[in-house]
C-alpha cells in the first residue's frame, strides 16, 4: 500500500496474528485502521514457526491465509517501519515511525507481541559459545528449513531459559515453552528417529486442550524422556559435545548428562515500547509487559485512555487466545470510538 | 511453625539464603558435595522452609548438615535467589549452640576444628601456622612440606618471609596488644563463650563414649574424632 | 578463545583501586607462597610505583574459622571492621586482599551492612566496646590479582619472557582456576562475572598464552574448610581436584595457575597424592602439571629467579615449565638458604617426578 491517510481512527502497532485479526475485525465494523509492522513481512513470530500445535499446521499457511484476508480487504499496513513515539494531542495521537512518518490517530492499538529471552544473558549455558546450544526458535528454522546436518544421538531440551528466573530478570512463567517443547521434542525425534530426546523440565504446564494429551503421545508414542530438573551449566567436551550438570530431583541423583545438541526454550519477555510523551500514563505490570486497567472487566483497555492492547504484549498467550483477544481489543475500541 | 525456625531467622545468613524452594535442583546438580556425599542442598531448603521444631532437631543432629564444603556455587546458580550454604551456616551454628552436633561423626569433628582453627586465631592471630601442620597430621602435603617443615626458619628467610619476628612480612609474630585486642574481639562478640560451648558438650559426649578428654590435640577423644569415618556418607 | 567467544564475558567491569592500598595478607599464602606476596609488593611497589601499606597490626580475617563455623559472623564482621579502622588510621580508602576467601568475606561484610544497617551498628558498637577503635568504609576493595589483572599491560611491557614455547613459538595452553569465593558469592565483584572470570584470562592472554576451556572449569578444587581440615574428612578434598584434573587431561595444558591460596596449594599436592595412591599422573611421563600462583607467573614474565619466587615450595615440579619457556635456572641453588647454601632437600617422592 503506497497511499497513505494522515488520519486514522485506529492505528494498530505490530503486524503479527493480534495486529491482523484486530485489524479485520475492525474493518467489519467500517473502521479505518494502519498497521506499521516493523520487520519485513506482516505475520510477526508465526513467520519463524514450522509447524504449529494443536494440529501440527503449518504455521506459513496460516499467516497466509490472514495476510491474504488483510490484502484482499485492503486493510492499510506499512512493513519494514518502526513506531518511535507517541505523543497525545488532544483527545488523539500523533503516531511517528522510523521512516519520517507522521500519523494522527483516534486510538491506538499496541500489538507488539513479545521479545524472545536473549540467552547469552545465561553465561552458563554456553549459548553463543559452543555450536551445539540452539534456542527453540533456531530449531524451528532447522525444521522447516530440512537443513543437512550432523545426526544428533542425543538431544536435551531445557524447559524455563529465562522465565522464572530472578537471576534472568524474569520472574514470570512464560506459558508457552511446555507444550513447545513437548511438540519439538516429537519433531525431533521424528526427523532424527534414532536419536534420544530428553526434555529437563521443572513444572509441565499442559493448560490448554490437547496438550496434557501431547505429553502422553510424547511418552508412549515416542519414547520421549523426561527428567525434572533444571539446567545449571552446560559445558563443552574436547569433541564439541555438550556435558549437562542437572539433578533428577525425582530421584534425588545429580548427574552429567552428554547430549549432542542442546535446545534451550527461551521466554518471552515483554517487548519495547515506543517513546511515550509525558502526559501519556500506561502502567506496566511487574513483569514489565503492558498492564490492562482491569483484568476481568477491561482486559484491552490499558490505563491511557484511547490506547488498547492486545496479544502477547500484556503477556504470553497461545495463538487462539492472542487472536480472541484481538478480536475484543476491536470491540472495545469500537465502543469507545463510538462514545467519543 | 516452630521456635526454632524463628530462631533461625534471627541469624541474618539465614534470612538472607532463605526466600522459597521451587526444588528445580539447579544447586544439587552444581553442588561438590553433593558429587562426594549423600547430600542435596536442595532438599535441606526445601524442608527447612516450613520445618517444624521436631524436624529441625533432626536436622542438627544429622551427618547431612556437616557434608556441606562452603563454595557457595548453590549461590550462583539459583533462580530465587536462596542460597543453601547460607541456611547450612545457620543450621551448624545452631547445631553447636545446642549442643546436637554431638550426636553426629561429622559434628564432633567440630571440637577439633575449634582446637586447630579456632584456637589458633587467638595464639597466633592466623587461623594457619606452619609448626601446627605437621607432616605425621598431614602426610598428603607431600615431602617438599616436610622439608619445609623441618627447615622453617631457613626456608621462609630465603623467601623474605619474617618468621616469628615483630614488625611487617609473611608469617611476622603478631604484636601481643594486637593478640588482646583479637582476644577482647572474642570475647564482646560471645565467640569465647562459643568456644566454651563446644568444648563442654563434648566433653561430656566424650564421657558417654568413654574416651579420655584433656587439652591436648592428641586425647582419645581428639584422635577418634579426626580419624573415625565410618563410611555410611556415600549414597 | 575466538575473540567473539570472549566479547561475551566482558559484561562485568570492576572498579579495581589505583594506588595508596592497604594490604592484607592470607593465612594459606604466609605458609605455602610467602614468596608470591613478597613478588606482590615488590612488582606494585618498585616495578610499578605504587604505595601499597602493610600494617603489622594486621591479623587473620578468620574467614577458614568462620567457613569452619567455629568463629561466628559477628565476630568475623569485628575482625575485618578492625582492618577498617586501621585502614582509616593510615588514611587509606583502597584495600588489597591476598586471600580469596578473604575477598569474598570482606564483600559479603559490605553488602551485608547495606542490607541490613543494624548489623553495621551492631559491628561499629562490637568494635568500639572491644578495642576503642572506629572506622570508615573503605572505597574499594580488591583482590590481589584483580591489580595484577589491571597492571598486565605494564607488566608485559616490562617482560623479559612471554607464556609461550620457546622452541615452537605456540603459546602456552594454561588452565586458569579461580576460587569460588571471588565471584560465585557476588558475581558483580568478579572481574568478567562469576561463569567466565576474565580476572586471569586476562593476564594469560596480555602476556602470550591460551586459556582452556574444559568442562570441569568452575568446579570447586575441593579444599571445602572442615572438609580438609579434618583428617577422617579429606577424601573429599582431593576427589574434587581429581575430577577436575581429569576434565582438563585430554587438552594437555602446560601449567595451571589458580588466584585462591587455597586452590593453588591443593591443585598442586593433590596430584602428589593421586601419584601414591593412583599411580596416576597428569603431565607427560610420570611428571604433574605445574601449578602456579599468579604472582609467581608474572615473575617468571618479569624474569625473577624462580626460587626467589619460592617455586621450590612447590610439590609438582616447575622446571618442566621453565624449560619449555627457556627460562635459566641454577638447578643447584633450589633448595639452598638465604646465603646459598643447601641444608638439605626434600625427599623425592615414591612415583611422580
Amino acid at each position: 500500500m503506497r497511499a497513505y491517510d494522515t488520519k486514522y481512527q485506529t492505528i494498530i502497532i505490530g503486524g503479527g496474528i493480534a495486529g491482523m485479526t484486530a485489524a479485520l475485525q475492525l474493518y467489519k465494523f467500517g473502521i479505518r485502521v494502519l498497521i506499521i509492522e516493523k520487520e519485513d513481512n506482516l505475520g510477526g513470530h508465526l513467520n519463524k514457526w514450522y509447524k504449529l500445535f494443536p494440529g501440527f499446521v503449518n504455521a506459513d499457511e496460516v499467516v497466509s491465509n490472514i495476510v491474504s484476508e488483510i490484502n484482499d480487504k485492503r486493510i492499510h499496513n506499512i512493513t519494514s517501519d518502526e513506531v518511535i513515539s507517541i505523543d497525545s494531542i488532544y483527545d488523539n495521537y500523533i503516531v511517528k515511525t522510523s521512516s519520517g512518518h507522521s500519523f494522527e490517530a483516534e486510538s491506538v492499538l499496541l500489538a507488539q507481541g513479545f521479545n524472545t529471552f536473549d540467552p547469552t544473558k545465561k553465561e552458563e549455558y554456553g549459548y553463543g559459545l559452543y555450536s551445539n546450544v540452539k534456542t527453540s526458535v533456531e530449531v524451528e528454522k532447522i525444521l522447516k528449513e530440512h537443513s543437512n546436518i550432523t545426526i544428533p544421538k542425543r538431544i536435551g531440551l531445557i524447559h524455563c531459559v529465562g522465565s522464572r528466573d530472578e537471576k534472568a530478570g524474569n520472574l514470570h512463567c512464560s506459558k508457552l515453552c511446555c507444550v513447545s517443547a513437548v511438540k519439538q521434542s516429537i519433531e525431533l525425534k521424528e526427523r532424527f528417529p534414532d536419536a534420544e530426546v530428553i526434555c529437563f523440565y521443572i513444572d509441565l504446564r499442559m493448560f490448554d486442550n490437547g496438550f496434557e494429551e501431547l505429553y502422553m503421545e510424547a511418552q508412549v508414542e515416542h519414547g520421549i524422556k523426561f527428567i525434572r530438573g533444571r539446567l545449571s551449566e552446560c559445558s563443552e567436551n574436547i569433541d564439541g559435545s555438550l556435558v549437562l550438570k542437572v539433578q533428577d530431583t525425582l530421584t534425588g541423583l545429580p548427574m552429567n548428562v552428554s547430549v549432542d545438541w542442546l535446545v534451550l526454550m527461551v521466554g518471552k519477555e515483554a517487548a519495547k515500547l515506543p517513546n511515550l510523551d509525558k502526559s501519556i500514563d500506561l502502567k506496566l505490570a511487574p513483569n514489565r509487559f503492558v498492564a490492562p486497567e482491569n483484568i476481568f472487566y477491561n482486559p484491552n483497555q490499558t490505563s491511557q485512555p484511547g490506547i488498547f492492547c492486545c496479544g502477547t504484549v500484556s503477556g504470553p498467550k497461545t495463538i487462539h487466545e492472542s487472536a480472541a483477544d484481538a478480536k475484543a481489543a476491536a470491540m472495545s475500541i469500537i465502543d469507545y470510538l463510538n462514545r467519543k | 511453625m516452630g521456635k526454632l525456625r524463628d530462631k533461625l531467622f534471627e541469624d541474618v545468613r539465614f534470612e538472607e539464603g532463605l526466600k522459597a524452594c521451587m526444588n528445580c535442583g539447579v544447586c544439587t546438580a552444581i553442588c561438590p558435595a553433593a558429587e562426594f556425599y549423600d547430600y542435596d542442598p536442595r532438599r535441606i531448603v526445601s524442608i527447612v522452609q516450613t520445618a517444624d521444631d521436631e524436624t529441625i532437631i533432626d536436622l542438627l543432629k544429622s551427618e547431612t548438615i556437616w557434608y556441606c564444603g562452603q563454595c557457595l556455587s548453590c549461590r550462583t546458580r539459583c533462580p530465587r535467589n536462596n542460597t543453601p550454604a547460607y541456611v547450612i551456616m545457620a543450621l551448624r551454628k545452631l547445631s553447636q549452640e545446642m549442643g546436637y552436633f554431638t550426636e553426629s561423626e561429622k559434628g564432633r569433628q567440630q571440637l577439633a576444628l575449634k582446637r586447630t582453627v579456632g584456637d589458633n586465631v587467638l595464639k597466633y592471630g592466623y587461623c594457619i601456622y606452619p609448626a601446627e601442620l605437621t607432616p605425621s597430621k598431614h602426610p598428603e602435603q607431600g615431602p617438599v612440606w616436610e622439608w619445609v617443615h623441618k627447615n622453617s626458619q631457613a626456608v621462609y628467610d630465603r623467601l623474605g618471609a619474617n618468621l616469628d619476628k615483630l614488625g611487617e612480612g609473611a608469617l611476622r609474630q603478631i604484636d601481643n596488644e594486637t593478640l588482646k585486642e583479637l582476644d577482647a574481639i572474642f570475647e564482646i562478640t560471645g565467640n569465647n563463650d562459643f568456644f566454651e560451648t563446644i568444648e563442654n558438650y563434648s566433653e561430656k559426649q566424650a564421657e558417654k563414649m568413654g574416651l579420655g578428654f584433656d587439652d591436648s590435640h592428641d586425647c582419645e577423644y581428639m584422635k577418634h574424632i579426626t580419624t573415625v569415618n565410618e563410611k555410611k556418607h556415600q549414597r | 578463545m575466538s575473540k567473539e567467544k570472549r566479547d561475551i564475558w566482558r559484561k562485568y567491569q570492576k572498579s579495581i583501586g589505583d594506588d595508596n592500598f592497604f594490604f592484607v595478607r592470607s593465612c594459606i599464602r604466609q605458609n605455602f607462597f610467602p614468596a608470591s606476596e613478597q613478588a606482590f609488593l615488590h612488582i606494585l611497589r618498585n616495578e610499578l610505583g605504587k604505595n601499597v601499606v602493610e600494617d603489622a597490626r594486621h591479623t587473620t580475617c578468620s574467614g577458614i574459622g568462620y567457613h569452619s563455623d567455629v568463629v561466628n559472623f559477628d565476630t568475623l564482621q569485628t575482625i575485618i571492621a578492625r582492618h577498617f579502622a586501621l585502614m582509616t588510621e593510615a588514611k587509606l580508602k583502597n584495600v588489597a586482599i591476598s586471600c580469596v576467601t578473604s575477598f569474598g568475606l570482606y564483600s559479603e561484610v559490605l553488602e551485608t551492612w547495606k542490607e541490613f544497617p543494624s548489623e553495621l551498628e551492631k559491628t561499629r558498637e562490637n568494635l568500639y566496646k572491644a578495642t576503642k577503635r572506629e572506622f570508615e568504609i573503605p572505597e574499594n576493595i580488591a583482590h590481589c590479582s584483580d591489580i595484577i589483572y589491571k597492571f598486565r599491560e605494564e607488566i608485559k611491557n616490562k617482560g623479559k619472557n612471554r607464556l609461550v614455547n620457546a622452541e615452537t613459538g605456540e603459546p602456552l595452553k594454561i588452565v586458569d582456576h579461580i576460587g569460588c569465593h571471588y565471584a560465585k558469592i557476588f558475581p558483580e565483584y568478579g572481574e568478567g562475572g562469576a561463569e567466565f572470570p576474565q580476572v586471569l584470562t586476562g593476564m594469560i592472554e596480555s602476556w602470550g598464552g591460551q586459556t582452556v576451556d574444559y568442562p570441569e572449569r568452575r568446579h570447586c578444587c575441593g579444599f571445602g574448610f572442615r572438609q580438609y581440615l579434618v583428617q577422617a574428612n579429606r577424601g573429599y578434598s582431593v576427589s574434587n581436584t581429581y575430577k577436575k584434573l581429569q576434565s582438563m587431561e585430554p587438552y594437555k595444558p602446560d601449567m595451571i595457575i589458580a588466584n585462591c591460596p587455597g586452590c593453588t596449594m591443593f591443585i598442586d599436592k593433590w596430584q602428589y597424592t593421586i601419584s601414591e595412591m593412583e599411580h596416576k599422573t597428569f603431565g607427560p611421563d610420570k611428571t604433574g602439571i605445574p601449578v602456579l600462583t599468579y604472582e609467581e607467573l608474572a615473575g617468571l614474565v618479569l624474569g625473577y629467579d624462580p626460587w626467589d619466587l619460592g617455586l621450590q615450595m612447590h610439590q609438582v615440579s616447575a622446571e618442566p615449565l621453565l624449560d619449555k619457556m627457556g627460562i635459566k635456572y641454577d638447578k643447584d641453588k633450589k633448595f639452598a638458604d638465604k646465603s646459598g647454601k643447601i641444608f638439605s632437600i626434600p625427599k623425592q617422592p615414591e612415583y611422580i617426578l
